[in-house]
């Protein structure tokens, strides 16, 4: 019971077939040359299989010849035989290992980097800060020290208030979150005026402290002083003081709309083709398709980081290109139409500034030309004014 | 002198098969047979298998008897073994 069957298979062994009248006689030779049968069959008085290590099937040739046996080999199994037969595809190994060193080697690399969260700063500027503090896609990921880099970014950048960076497979995922952008607050002990932030038309100053250099029906324009932190009194001079008031005014928003009389309008006629293409880095390889039979398309382009499992991101990307085909549609508008149109894009566009405020006036200017018509709307509204400046001495 | 030498054996409680050169079957099941210090086959067909030992000959009855391994000291029958039995040869024959 010496042999196990994982060993045989590890060192290979054949199967045979003796045929022979001496076959005990045989078998025992065997057995005191130390040499090792199993799986012995018989199949008739004179045919037995039987199975043998590699190593000893030369020393069967003579044992053979004393007992007048023949030998076949009916099937050969094992490693060793496996081996040899696949030394022929040695390129296919190659291959195969290089793939495997390929990816072992790849996957030491960012091949990607996400930004999640929501914040105006552009993407770019991103990447650019975090570039420059060693991460970037195609560096190692050993080198990159994410903790430095977030410290880094916080110092470099005020309007972060929290950055996080997580390097998972390949994919290195910057988080980010907004600071919300304060007013700088200051102390009621510290000395500050008011100062306009807009161009306005002072309505009501009530000052509860300071001085108020405006009257109503002012203007003032962005940076004015409207209540100085300072008294000045008869006997005691001028005094600083923290100036704290509220002061209404009238502020205008104005914005230009203009809107052709003859307009175009896309209208999607639903058709649609799709070509891919493949990215490596930035070098891109056009799959196979020509353009659309399409006259008037939109393209849009959608790009898919290919990765391995969940996240080990490959330098691959495949873009995908869908063409829209579309209609243009001519809409010819009155001049009443026209202005209507250019009043709401108008409102559309100003809606953030005036929105919940008490709107005081709305002026509308038309200015007609060959083929469109230029509106200009002034919303008046009345507004708080006034952010603390601190006095700088 | 034999005898003294058993006496050691009991002491020690060397098992029986190292001591001596007797055989030790071990049978498990009725489809394996495992003989233990064997000296060689005389006879194998696939019905009868007959098996020199030191002390005398093994003779397995059965059908499709195969010699499942085999090495100097060790042989495994497997197959169906209807009967074994024993042909013993005196002290005087061995020697």
């Amino acid at each position: 019971m010496k042999s196990n069957k994982l060993l045989e298979y590890v060192t290979g062994y054949v199967d045979i077939v003796i045929e022979g009248y001496y076959i005990e006689q045989f078998i025992n030779i065997c057995n005191t040359r130390q040499i090792n049968l199993w799986n012995i069959k018989k199949e008739n008085s004179i045919k037995v299989f039987a199975s043998i290590q590699i190593s000893d099937f030369r020393k069967l040739k003579q044992i053979c010849k004393k007992t007048k046996c023949k030998i076949k080999i009916q099937n050969k199994k094992g490693l060793p035989f496996i081996i040899k037969k696949y030394k022929k595809r040695k390129f296919f190994f190659l291959f195969l290992l290089l793939i495997v060193l390929t990816i072992i080697i790849l996957s030491n690399f960012i091949w990607n980097i996400e930004i999640e969260g929501e914040t105006d700063i552009p993407k770019e500027e991103i990447l650019e800060l975090v570039k420059s503090e060693g991460l970037e896609i195609g560096k190692l990921k050993r080198t990159i020290d994410t903790k430095e880099i977030i410290n880094k970014i916080r110092l470099e950048r005020d309007d972060i208030s929290w950055v996080g960076i997580e390097i998972e497979g390949t994919n290195a995922t910057i988080k980010l979150v907004k600071a919300d952008e304060k007013p700088e607050i200051i102390n009621d002990s510290e000395y500050c005026s008011i100062v306009a932030d807009k161009n306005a038309m002072i309505l009501k100053v009530s000052a509860q402290n300071g001085t108020p250099l405006v009257k109503e029906g002012d203007i003032v324009t962005n940076g004015d002083i409207i209540v100085a932190g300072w008294m000045e009194g008869k006997y005691t001079g001028k005094q600083y003081v923290h100036a704290q008031a509220e002061v209404q005014a009238k502020v205008w928003y104005t914005t230009t709309e203009k809107v052709y009389l003859k307009e175009t309008e896309k209208v999607e006629t639903g058709q649609t083709e799709n070509s891919y293409s493949v990215k490596i880095n930035n070098f891109q390889i056009n799959l196979p398709k020509s353009l659309p039979k399409f006259q008037k398309y939109d393209t849009i382009e959608e790009n898919k980081k290919l990765k391995l499992f969940s996240n080990f991101y490959l330098p691959l990307e495949l873009v995908k290109y869908t063409y829209k085909e579309y209609e243009e549609i001519q809409l010819i508008h009155s001049i009443e139409e026209a202005k209507q149109i250019g009043i709401d894009r108008a409102k559309e566009s100003l809606q953030e500034e005036i929105d919940g405020k008490e709107i005081l006036d709305k002026q509308v200017k038309v200015r007609t030309e060959t083929d469109y018509i230029e509106v200009e709307v002034t919303y008046e509204v009345k507004e708080n004014i006034g952010i603390k400046e601190k006095i700088v001495f | 002198m034999r005898k003294k030498a058993r006496k050691f054996d009991e002491i020690f409680e060397i098992p029986v098969e190292l001591s001596t050169n007797e055989p030790k079957l071990t049978i498990t099941g009725f489809e394996r047979l495992l003989i233990e210090n064997y000296k060689g086959i005389l006879e194998y067909q696939e019905y009868f298998v007959r098996v020199n030992t030191h002390i005398g000959i093994i003779n397995i009855n059965g059908f499709n008897l195969n010699l499942e391994e085999m090495t100097s000291d060790d042989l495994l029958v497997t197959g169906k073994i209807e009967g074994i039995d024993f042909e013993e040869v005196s002290d005087e024959a061995e020697a």
